[in-house]
């Protein structure tokens, strides 16, 4: 047994010398040609439909470059954790699916390409804006953007006229919003909906942004608590206090129940909750504009593509890339998976679906989220600091100021 | 007692043949283990070993990883999050372990009753244990939604109690947390301590109603403490289970309110595969393994002890 553990010791040794010693090489020179490997994901129930895509795709790519693409579809469960394994073992994708808040932690780890050599002479200007925020950490660019939601109000048509408004003309401010959800509860509708269980995106970040405000700057400033930021959790505090959200939203997770039996105003959705809607036929809806305090802003996630910076073939994955988010590839990518085209000129797909239009036109305004390494860990502290002055036990200031202490601690670490 | 030693010296030196000898003697047992014995040294030892190492280092999933000695651990001793974790979690333990334990009992003795339809009742009870978790979690959550909407405040509001917050209150949470645990678990506590029941010898009962003894004095001078190999068993793997809750507050409460309901566990994922702070993580791994060593050596201390029937 001696000698076993001896051996075993050794085994572990080894292991971890060898996990040591793999350095990241960095090449930005090379030729387009050989082998990559792409990770995507299923962005549809549609196997097949998506498999005819990518074969479109990668034809595309080939028509000018001689070079094997191999794309694997990864499910999306516990995908940070396979991309994660596969790049430690130096055994990972030359591109891959990548969204805003994982971005700046694997950058900021050394994980991922910088693609700015391969982009000197490429432009750029046909990209929405705020698409490309989410690709850039600290100046440099590290991925391109294909896909991008915007979130905005989905409206019940039904309890518009029961609160005796007029669909024709939506809220566009918080004053018009409050003065809805108001008479919403007076007349036993709930406003919107709040999923204090879920992701800051979806919750404070919004009404944070539209009052002028932000959580955390790239350079490591944090405003959380200024003015802005305590008149968002103010507003949110007003929210619950006069029951306009639901009182399980506190950890709520979802309220789709509650939106589809018809007591809901307004619900936060993108287009997937369209897809959804439009589906099940329930509801009858119509789409508001992101709403406006200071400034009219939203959240809307943005999908890119990104290279690991360990990759064997650099040239080639950063071609690859570039001609994925081409306005071509963005058309047949997003007329399937039916998301939002980050080339303005691509957004011409939805010329015959009026309520997607709508919603392209709104990922002007949309923001990806904190784009920062630590953007994944502060969600929780900021969750739980919002979460205690739902509860009534800290007044919205105490909420912001702890959140900021929490933000400043984990930003220090 | 010095009998009882020699006796053990004894059986010690006629066992130790010389190693050939030994070795031939059981060679096939060592070529079936074989395949085992490396499968678990690259599944179960070396995991194991390269956490203790990770420990010790900044790591880096790509580049270079720093040796940054006992950092992580200093930390560990002055992370707030991570005690109010230990406690959340130690708290989880106090809400859950003893209740599944009976309840898997009062179940068994249920169906061991002779009851009718027993095949039928140890179906149901069990169903809940083969069912997936994420659906009995839904429905948990479902049951206990914190509106006014929601079943068990639909159903309490007829006794007059105002309707609870239950997943969105820091101090109901925990609560409805354990008894959804309970609820996934009793049914196989149950299985448990129906198969103990069984190996009761019947003739103990007999003797016992002979002499007149009452049913309750039946119950706890023979059934209790001869279940007691069962009742360790079920306490240390509830316990570790306890220990290890995630699952529940990764699906209904997010580790909220305010930290409610963030278990070791919960927590430890947060840090490992949230924020990517793997090295952390494992200090938590390691923390929770030597609270769950210490924990079932003090068990087996207590009620771990052989029960001879006779």
């Amino acid at each position: 047994m001696k000698k076993f553990s001896l051996l075993f010791l050794l085994l572990g040794f080894l292991l971890v010398m060898a996990a040591c010693s793999d350095d990241a090489s960095n090449d930005a020179e090379g030729e387009v040609g050989g082998e990559i490997t792409v990770w995507v994901h299923p962005y549809t129930g549609d196997a097949e439909k998506e498999e005819e895509m990518w074969n479109t795709i990668v034809k595309r790519f080939q028509e000018d470059h001689d070079a094997e693409v191999n794309i694997e579809v990864i499910p999306w469960a516990n995908r940070d954790q396979k991309i994660l394994t596969a790049l430690a073992a130096n055994n990972g994708p030359d591109v891959f699916y990548a969204i805003p808040d994982q971005m700046p932690q694997y950058a900021n780890e050394g994980m991922l390409l910088e693609l700015d050599p391969y982009l000197e002479d490429f432009d750029l200007s046909d990209f929405v804006d705020t698409a490309l925020v989410s690709t850039k950490w600290q100046d440099k660019t590290y991925g391109l953007p294909i896909l991008q939601e915007a979130y905005t109000f989905f409206y019940n048509k039904e309890v518009i006229e029961a609160i005796g408004e007029d669909p024709e003309n939506l809220p566009a401010t918080w004053e018009d919003f409050e003065a809805w959800a108001e008479k919403a509860k007076e007349q036993g509708f709930y406003a919107t909906t709040f999923q204090g269980g879920g992701s800051m995106n979806g919750t404070l970040y919004p009404y944070l942004w539209q009052a002028g405000g932000e959580v955390l700057t790239q350079d490591d400033e944090v405003l959380i608590n200024n003015e802005a930021g305590v008149e968002a959790f103010s507003f949110i505090n007003k929210m619950y206090e006069n029951g306009w959200i639901p009182e399980d939203s506190i950890t709520a997770m979802e309220h789709d129940a509650i939106w589809n039996s018809g007591k809901m105003l307004a619900v936060l959705g993108s287009g997937i909750s369209l897809t959804n809607m439009q589906s099940s036929g329930e509801i009858d809806f119509i789409i508001g504009p992101p709403l406006q305090n200071k400034e009219q802003v939203t959240y809307g996630t943005v999908g890119m593509f990104v290279i690991p910076s360990n990759t064997d073939n650099p040239a080639t994955a950063a071609e690859f890339v570039k001609v994925l988010t081409n306005a071509d590839n963005q058309r047949t990518f997003n007329e399937v998976t039916q998301y939002i085209p980050t080339r303005e000129s691509a957004k011409d797909i939805f010329e015959e679906q009026p309520y997607l239009a709508q919603l392209a036109s709104y990922t002007q305004y949309a923001l990806p989220g904190v784009i920062h390494p630590k953007g994944r860990d502060i969600m929780p502290m900021i969750q739980a600091e919002l979460q205690t002055m739902m509860e009534g036990k800290k007044t919205p200031q105490e909420a912001a100021d702890s959140a900021a202490e929490a933000i400043e601690g984990a930003v220090g670490q | 007692m010095t009998l009882k030693k020699n006796n053990q010296n004894l059986y010690k030196k006629n066992n130790k043949l010389p190693f050939k000898e030994r070795f031939r003697k059981n060679a096939i047992v060592y070529l079936f283990l074989f395949p085992i014995l490396i499968h678990f040294a690259i599944f179960q030892v070396f995991p194991f070993l390269f956490s203790f190492v990770l420990t010790f280092m900044d790591w880096k999933i790509i580049g270079n990883h720093e040796w940054v000695g006992l950092k992580h651990w200093m930390h560990f001793f002055q992370d707030k999050l991570a005690w109010k974790a230990l406690w959340n979690t130690f708290m989880f333990s106090v809400y859950y372990i003893i209740p599944t334990m009976a309840l898997g009992l009062i179940l068994a003795l249920i169906i061991n009753s002779g009851v009718r339809f027993a095949g039928f009742f140890k179906g149901i009870f069990f169903l809940p244990v083969v069912t997936s978790f994420v659906i009995i979690a839904g429905l948990w959550g479902w049951l206990f939604r914190g509106t006014e909407s929601g079943l068990i405040n639909w159903i309490i509001a007829f006794f007059g109690i105002d309707p609870q917050l239950f997943l969105a209150d820091s101090s109901q949470a925990l609560l409805v947390l354990a008894g959804l645990s309970i609820f996934k678990v009793a049914g196989s506590t149950m299985i448990y301590y129906f198969a103990g029941l069984q190996s009761i010898p019947k003739e103990l009962y007999e003797a016992a109603k002979i002499d007149g003894a009452s049913k309750s004095k039946i119950f706890w001078k023979i059934t209790f403490p001869l279940l007691k190999p069962i009742h360790f068993y079920v306490a240390i793997i509830t316990t570790i289970g306890s220990f290890q809750i995630f699952d529940s507050a990764y699906l209904l409460t997010g580790g909220g309110p305010n930290y409610a309901t963030t278990t070791i566990v919960f927590y430890l994922y947060q840090q490992g595969f949230t924020n990517l702070n793997l090295s952390y993580a494992a200090v938590l791994s390691y923390a929770l393994f030597f609270i769950i060593l210490i924990v079932s050596l003090i068990q087996r201390k207590y009620i771990g002890k052989d029960t001879a029937i006779y």
